[in-house]
């Protein structure tokens, strides 16, 4: 909201600079986004035309002798058009500074000139919204006196923002209450009486219906005499400073008592409203209404409208209908200050897809004590201008003071800690409009009429703490008492964040709303999704459709992004719909990598992918969980692997399957491994044991056995024949080729062969590989190379 | 007497030439043999004693055993110079020390996790425990339970993704209070972060996706001032012991009192109106906080009579920004090579 400093300045005094005034507004929880400063203006003073002469030497000039106030009447010579005598008009004086120039005494074609008479462009104010040529002062304004001071042109406007529990603090008056309150100076308001007291004449008293709960209150009064025109000066004004361009006397009263009170009004044309009855009802489906700015709006039931037996006149609370608009021949209004239930304007105001400055305040619900405030205020307004009033006229709910809350002294210490005594706190309250009736413990506050947010204690406590200052609660460390809360589920996580990191993974985030291009780009590859999708019902794009289910996607969509070699891991949750919908947390590791140039039966890159896996885990688990040969969507079918324990698939790895990569458009080869977080077993403490004594040997064999005998049975097999004596079984080679023919292959493994209670011999060691080349070979089918 | 000496010096003169000479450890165990060696020199004129008269043989002995003592000596010189030999070829070496490293295969933490570690850190030193929640939440737990009922203005302030008609993913973390409230009796002394979605269009200050920092004390005779204690050592911890905090009123359905929390901007310390990070302003909003509002500890079950607390909602990217003055919030999660390794 945009508030003119000089508004304020009206209702309460404040120090004359702007950032000052809007630290305070912050402090108080009206931060404000933008100060607009003010250019400097000076040396400008009301004047009136005296006389007007024809240029001697210039068609278009004029000279008009002006009476500033000063003794003799000043010379100048204009090119305005809109001159006439008895004008009265701002006239900037030798020495005056204008936003872009400083006035001097100057020759106009021969002719003297002493100033200049000023448009509203020349005051910074919008041209636009102002009359051409010079701008019009009201006749009655004192002459000689500053232009400046009388309309607080050099005042900075301020921009505040108002939390949507504050609705009452969208007006002048409701911030200027909290500056007084905080500054403990007085509060100058305006009389609320309302001076309509006549009855009507016959039959054109407004009468209202009110058939919707969701119109709380609706306050009508007639007025007749009203002559449609300019607003006052000072009025159009502080308007436009406040960025509210002026329209007429009655809108911008309308307006004017908005932002002044905060509450909304509208004016019926009397003369077009049927009987004088208005109706608050539901708009029936599909009823047409022409709105103020000329559109017409197929309405439902869900619109709540403000009608006549004839039709719908305007929507409650966020605009009135072309219809009823008063215009230039007006001469009798109806005024409207109504209260409506918030929720009801919001989803009106949605669904129609309009928003004004009357419905950002009805739609948090304003009190509904402010009709009869903004009423009044409208009231003497018009009838300032000549219009007659008569009584209004109140319908709906009748205005009851809320129950007062009882406030325990001791809690405001207690919640904020602060020791504050009950009559600071009573002054406080006071200050902001609550009535205090101190009791010996407790406050009875009943809270002021137009806030409807004070409802508990805390409430009030909170009030008296942004009276205080928050900046007076000192702040204290709390000593924490125990508890028993566990935080495991991050440590796992910081744990395995810090040892990927350790094996030269970068962490990386990646988005978890995917488009529909993921998803074909995975179908492109020939992949089914196992699960379906978690599908987000609003997305902002269609790139944020889906909840990701794996992490791999958006690995491999940054892996082309980057299209260089990178070790890259995340942490995160993914999603799938079954039954219902799943969240499961995911960690992912991997690299991009330039190929390796090696035989299909060979790859080091999936190998060091295991070894960090098996690290990783062992960091996190104490253990090392054996990988077994298997396949999953999206990994190479020939270079995957799985580690189960309990049942439970902890991790799966492996090379990306080429098609998945080139779907993405990955040039590189990718190796991921898919951890889930859920099934990674607990930390189980390592045990050590000790190493023999004595020393042991190693035996070394090359075995040549089918294709599809692997590595770990071989280990097993001479691990079981070697038994108590093996000390560890490795193998560490492998060779495929012409020498041991198509359907073999050549592996080196190496045993380690020892005794707890004495040296090893020879004969012992012997017999043990004996015995593993028997088993070797009978199980296995492997013969011995030499 | 005189004869010995002279054979003596003779001696010497010859073994320190024999010594001075010697290019390697060989020769130098040659002299040491050749002259000091069971039957080297040394033993030959030890020998000589038996044939001096009596008087003169202990005075001969112990002429012998000092010329010994100057060869072995001269002996220690003469090895020790042929092993530093050695060394000095190596000391002779010098290298350019500002040659650039070879640089250790190491990875990196995200930035984002790293700042949330570090806020973690403080509030686990001070004993808070740390738990983590679903991102798919029921509005029971992201509204309703916190005081934003249905007809609540302040749900649509959250800008949420819908799931289905009550599942959304959660604007804030602030559904983790109720939970830990729910699953745990007071007191309770938690820190949830975790990352949360809004429908904000992706620019260079907004994302969709953005983590929190949610914090929840609930216990007998706390207060507004430890909340202002807490996060201003936060505040410190992060980004500099002379930081200061601004705890500014605002409106929270879930806490009454409610504050707006700032600190000062720590690029340009409350200064230049030209700064890129505060805006001028000199202070960086990091958040919400408040006191519990006792509508919320109601729906939990626990007695606002004994038990007051406070919840606080910080934007982690927002800290993770301001702490490594990164100009764009997208650097975030395009993740370049380059912005992990400068921040690593």
């Amino acid at each position: 909201m945009r508030v003119p400093i000089s508004w304020l300045r009206e209702y309460v005094d404040l120090p004359r600079d702007a950032h000052e005034i809007a630290d305070r507004l912050a402090m108080l929880g009206f931060p404000v986004e933008e100060i607009a400063e003010r250019p400097t203006i000076s040396g400008v003073v009301v004047g009136k035309i005296v006389t007007i002469e024809k240029h001697p030497n210039a068609d278009r000039l004029q000279v008009c002798m002006v009476d500033a106030g000063g003794e003799t009447p000043l010379q100048i010579a204009t090119a305005a058009t809109n001159v006439a005598v008895d004008q009265v008009i701002p006239v900037a004086t030798i020495g005056a500074r204008l936003p872009h120039l400083t006035i001097e005494p100057r020759k106009m074609r021969g002719v003297e000139s002493q100033g200049m008479m000023c448009s509203a462009e020349e005051l910074a104010l919008p041209a636009e919204w102002f009359e051409d040529g010079i701008m019009q002062l009201d006749a009655t304004t004192p002459l000689g006196i500053n232009v400046v001071d009388l309309f607080g042109l050099d005042d900075a406007v301020l921009d505040v923002e108002v939390t949507s529990n504050r609705v009452d603090a969208m007006s002048v008056i409701g911030l200027a209450r909290e500056l007084a309150a905080s500054y403990g100076a007085p509060l100058r308001l305006p009389s609320f009486e309302n001076p309509g007291t006549a009855e009507e004449p016959a039959g054109a008293a407004p009468r209202v219906t009110i058939e919707s709960p969701d119109c709380t209150r609706f306050v009508a009064q007639r007025f007749d005499g009203v002559r449609v025109g300019d607003a006052p000066v000072w009025m159009r004004i502080r308007l436009a400073l406040a960025g509210q361009r002026p329209i007429s006397n009655l809108v911008d009263i309308s307006n004017y008592v908005m932002l002044e009170t905060a509450q909304p009004l509208h004016f019926y044309d009397a003369s077009r409203i049927q009987d004088a009855h208005l109706i608050a009802r539901d708009a029936r489906e599909g009823e047409t209404l022409v709105t103020l700015d000329e559109v017409e709006r197929t309405l439902t039931p869900l619109a709540l409208v403000i009608a006549d037996a004839a039709g719908a006149l305007g929507l409650a609370g966020l605009m009135g209908g072309a219809a009823s608009e008063v215009r230039a021949g007006t001469t009798a209004i109806v005024l409207e200050a109504a209260n409506f239930e918030g929720v009801r304007v919001r989803r009106m105001s949605m669904q129609i897809g309009l928003r004004s400055e009357a419905s950002s305040r009805h739609e948090k619900t304003l009190a509904p004590a402010l009709t009869e405030i903004g009423a009044a205020r409208a009231a003497q307004l018009l009838v300032q201008l000549g219009a007659r009033a008569y009584r209004p006229r109140a319908f709906g709910a009748d205005l009851v003071p809320a129950p007062a809350i009882e406030l325990p002294v001791r809690d405001v210490e207690r919640l904020l800690g602060l020791k504050l005594d009950a009559t600071r706190i009573s002054q406080h309250l006071e200050r902001l409009g609550c009535t205090v009736t101190p009791g010996e413990h407790t406050l009875a506050v009943t809270p002021p009429a137009w806030r409807r947010d004070l409802v508990i204690a805390a409430d009030l406590i909170e009030e008296v703490a942004r009276v205080e200052g928050y900046d007076t609660i000192a702040a204290i460390e709390p000593s924490v008492p125990s508890h028993d809360i566990p935080s495991a589920q991050y440590d796992l996580e910081t744990k395995l964040a810090a040892t990927l990191a350790s094996l030269g993974y970068h962490e990386i985030l990646t988005y978890s709303l995917q488009g529909q291009s993921v998803l074909d780009k995975v179908a492109r590859a020939g992949i089914t999704p196992s699960h379906d999708r978690v599908e987000v019902r609003n997305p902002l794009s269609e790139d944020q459709r889906y909840l990701r289910w794996a992490l791999a996607p958006g690995m491999l969509e940054y892996a082309a992004r980057i299209d260089a070699p990178v070790r890259f891991f995340e942490i995160g949750h993914v999603f799938a719909r079954e039954r219902s919908v799943g969240e499961i947390s995911m960690l992912t590791f991997g690299f991009a990598v330039e190929p390796n140039d090696e035989p299909a039966w060979r790859d080091t890159h999936f190998l060091r992918l295991k070894g960090d896996c098996e690290a990783l885990l062992r960091a996190v688990c104490g253990i090392t969980v054996e990988a077994t040969r298997d396949t999953r969507a999206g990994l190479h079918p020939g270079k995957t692997a799985v580690m189960m324990h309990d049942g439970r698939e902890v991790a799966n790895f492996g090379k990306i399957d080429p098609r998945v990569a080139h779907s993405f458009g990955v040039r590189l080869p990718v190796y991921v491994c898919n951890i889930f977080l859920e099934h990674i077993p607990e930390y189980r403490t390592p045990r050590y044991h000790p190493p023999s004594k004595f020393p042991s040997t190693a035996r070394d064999l090359a075995l040549v056995i089918n294709l599809d005998v692997t590595a770990e049975q071989v280990s097993s097999v001479t691990r079981r024949a070697i038994g108590a004596l093996c000390l560890g079984v490795r193998a560490f080679d492998e060779y495929r080729g012409p020498q041991v023919g198509e359907e073999r292959k050549s592996l080196a493994i190496r045993a380690t062969i020892g005794r707890y209670d004495a040296t090893i011999t020879d004969e012992e060691a012997d017999a043990a590989i004996g015995r593993a080349i028997d088993a070797l070979r009978e199980e296995l089918g492997a013969t011995i190379r030499t | 007497m005189s004869e010995l000496a002279t054979k003596l010096d003779d001696l010497y003169a010859r073994f320190e030439r024999a010594i001075t000479t010697a290019d390697d450890e060989r020769a130098l165990d040659a002299a040491r043999v050749a002259f000091l060696g069971r039957s080297g020199e040394v033993t030959a004129v030890r020998r000589g004693i038996g044939q001096l008269p009596p008087a003169e043989r202990p005075d001969a002995g112990k002429v012998i055993n000092a010329a010994v003592e100057r060869m072995e000596a001269a002996l220690a010189g003469a090895v020790a110079r042929i092993e530093n030999r050695a060394f000095d070829t190596e000391l002779a070496q010098s290298i350019d020390v500002t040659f650039p490293a070879i640089a250790a295969p190491t990875g990196s933490i995200h930035p984002v996790r790293r700042v949330l570690q570090d806020a973690v850190a403080y509030f686990e030193r001070h004993g808070f425990a740390t738990v983590l929640g679903m991102e798919i939440e029921p509005d029971y737990y992201t509204f309703d339970a916190l005081n934003i009922p249905a007809t609540h203005p302040a749900r649509e302030g959250f800008d949420s993704f819908f799931i289905s008609d009550s599942l959304l993913l959660r604007p804030h973390t602030s559904p983790m209070q109720i939970r830990t409230m729910q699953a745990h009796k007071p007191p309770i002394a938690v820190v949830a972060p975790g990352k949360c979605y809004r429908r904000d269009a992706v620019d260079a200050r907004h994302l969709f996706q953005f983590h929190q920092i949610e914090g929840l004390l609930v216990a007998e005779g706390i207060h507004f001032g430890h909340l202002k204690g807490m996060l201003t050592g936060l505040c410190r911890e992060l980004f500099g012991a002379d930081q200061r905090v601004r705890f500014r009123p605002s409106f929270f359905p879930f806490t009454e009192p409610s504050a707006e929390v700032d600190t000062t901007c720590p690029k340009c310390k409350g200064g230049t109106a030209a700064c890129n990070m505060c805006g001028g302003s000199g202070w960086i909003e990091l958040g919400g906080a408040g006191m519990v509002h006792p509508n919320v500890l109601h729906e939990v079950g626990y007695d606002t009579g004994i038990y007051t607390g406070w919840a606080f909602g910080f934007g982690i990217e927002r800290l993770a920004l301001t702490r490594y003055d990164i100009d764009d919030i997208r650097r975030f999660v395009d993740c370049d090579p380059d912005f992990l390794r400068q921040l690593a």
